[in-house]
């Protein structure tokens, strides 16, 4: 469904995407993660035909991005782009229209789109008097209202509330039954792993890493992570080498990478002779794998 | 037929957005009805004409000179302006909507105000028994040439200039007030000194007014107003062209999410 090959972007003199290469599979769910000036942005008005690689090239829906596969594209950007003094379905006629929708076909799509964010009931409420949250979903809906085959979905849940980023994701996961391809780009590393099939990691213009979230935890050679907190830091690091742990910092946390699965006990054997005030075993997640591979990035040459 | 279908949903946004304020509309139709009733009692007073003459003249420089500048002008640029500090502007870069459609829907939108305010200043100019003297035709013709160069004025303010809200009024005061003054939309041309009436000649509310003027009281036909109309339909082709090069340039400019 979108397929870009060998991108590159400079602003001025500085680089801002490097020969960056990726391909979405039409239906899957693909998240863009990277700090921010990675490149996600300059590559979303890319791929929208917005803005001009200096080389490479993208194909959508197997044609080269121009003003004509435009209508291929959703996108729900960061801001709320939305008509304030317009209702949610006048909005969404708005643009319809604009995408060549008429008649009965429009009615069906701004019905259809409201029902999909659950705004039915406030089709008819003019946008500003909307919550945050609602407002979020209504720039969301706008994306859909042209049927398109890709979803651009930029940061779509910053800002909203634990019970509207729920019903958010259920309706990245329904538009995914639906067999429209999503591109997510997010800095809510939990969001990415429970939606997306395929991750890619942008740093500096380029993907340093992409795969499924199983393919990427062989960026951490472990079975799972132990978490301790202690007052005797070093010396636990000691131990934890002595016994072959991988040590790392998230955050304020002491972890180590354990390469086999080890009991409880047996884990605080390993770190006898100094205090634990807790000591936690975790599963491998993704925010451990980004700070892996983002931090080896930058530690390793240009 | 999308050009149609686009153009259509832009004016009909633009208005459910001004029916959705219903002050400004409410303040949309006061002043020209407060600018025709000043411009009429004053000349019926001062120039000692009847009511019916006073408001025959005083009709045209109040609704191109005086109303339609403020609505279709101020109201363009307010629209652009409006369109990219609520960043729908964006929106409608990512979107397949024509920057011709776009246009001819702030123009469509317009035209609409401008013949609203159009009756109602014929209205009450006829509640004195002000007479339209020449062709309806010509002078709606005169009218939607003055609406068009009026937007593409706008355009070009609100695209290359207006950056904020509070531009608009900076703007408008700056270049409009003066222009309006100079064009007759508050005193009568035939007041003003030489000087000041052979730079009127490089002014467009100026040859608005007159071709108006001369059809709506006089009953002029074309070849009366010729000059006029020349140098006004001249004037709209130009700001249209200048107008959609200025869109062109914001595409340019400020095409980016």
């Amino acid at each position: 469904m979108l397929r870009i090959e060998n991108l590159s972007k400079s602003y001025g003199k500085r680089p801002v995407l490097q020969d960056l290469s990726l391909s979405i599979e039409a239906g899957e769910v693909y998240a863009l993660l990277g700090p921010n000036g990675a490149g996600k942005t300059t590559t979303i008005n890319i791929i929208c035909n917005l803005l001009r690689a200096d080389r490479g090239q993208v194909w959508i829906n197997d044609q080269p991005a121009s003003d004509r596969t435009k209508p291929f594209i959703g996108i729900a950007p960061q801001e709320n782009l939305l008509y304030r003094l317009l209702s949610c379905a006048e909005n969404l006629q708005f643009f319809g229209r604009i995408y060549g929708f008429h008649g009965q076909r429009l009615q069906h799509q701004v019905q259809a789109c409201l029902a999909a964010v659950n705004l039915s009931d406030r089709a008819n409420s003019v946008v500003e008097t909307l919550s945050g949250g609602m407002q979020r979903r209504m720039n969301v809906a706008i994306a859909l209202v042209h049927q398109p085959k890709l979803v651009i979905l930029d940061e779509p849940t910053t800002g909203l509330d634990i019970e509207a980023r729920y019903e958010m994701w259920e309706l990245i996961r329904q538009l995914q039954q639906q067999g429209i391809t999503v591109l997510l780009t997010t800095h809510l590393l939990d969001e990415a792993e429970r939606l997306a099939n395929r991750i890619g990691i942008l740093r500096q213009g380029r993907i340093i890493a992409e795969g499924s979230l199983t393919e990427l935890r062989q960026y951490i050679p472990a079975q799972e992570i132990l978490v301790i907190q202690t007052p005797d830091p070093e010396k636990a690091i000691e131990l934890g080498l002595q016994a072959g742990f991988t040590p790392r910092r998230y955050d304020n946390d002491l972890a180590f990478w354990l390469p086999e699965h080890l009991e409880l006990k047996e884990l605080i054997d390993r770190f006898e002779g100094i205090e634990i005030d807790s000591i936690a075993r975790q599963p491998i997640r993704l925010e451990h794998i980004y700070l892996e591979v983002t931090q080896s990035a930058s530690r390793s040459p240009e | 037929m999308n050009y149609w279908y686009e153009t259509l949903a832009v004016a009909q946004r633009i208005l459910i957005e001004l029916f959705r304020r219903r002050r400004s509309l409410i303040f949309w139709s006061i002043f020209p009805i407060s600018v025709l009733l000043l411009n009429g009692l004053i000349l019926a007073e001062r120039a000692k004409l009847p009511f019916d003459q006073a408001f025959e003249n005083a009709a045209p420089g109040s609704l191109v000179g005086a109303a339609l500048f403020f609505s279709c002008l101020g109201g363009s640029v307010a629209t652009v302006v409006s369109e990219r500090e609520q960043l729908t502007l964006k929106r409608l870069f990512i979107s397949p909507l024509s920057g011709i459609s776009y246009f001819l829907g702030i123009f469509l939108a317009h035209s609409l105000i401008g013949i609203g305010q159009t009756l109602l200043v014929y209205m009450i100019a006829a509640f004195w028994d002000a007479q339209f003297n020449g062709s309806i035709w010509l002078g709606i013709v005169i009218i939607l040439l003055s609406i068009i160069a009026y937007v593409g004025v706008g355009f070009v303010l609100g695209t290359q200039l207006a950056k904020r809200t509070e531009d608009v009024n900076a703007l408008v005061a700056a270049f409009g007030v003066p222009l309006l003054i100079l064009g007759g939309a508050f005193l009568p041309t035939s007041l003003f000194p030489k000087t000041l009436l052979d730079l009127a000649q490089f002014n467009p509310i100026y040859h608005m007014n007159e071709a108006l003027l001369g059809v709506s009281a006089n009953g002029d036909g074309l070849a009366e107003i010729e000059p006029h109309f020349r140098f006004l339909a001249l004037f709209a082709l130009a700001m249209v062209i200048a107008g959609w090069l200025s869109y062109r340039r914001m595409l340019q400019v400020e095409r980016r999410l």
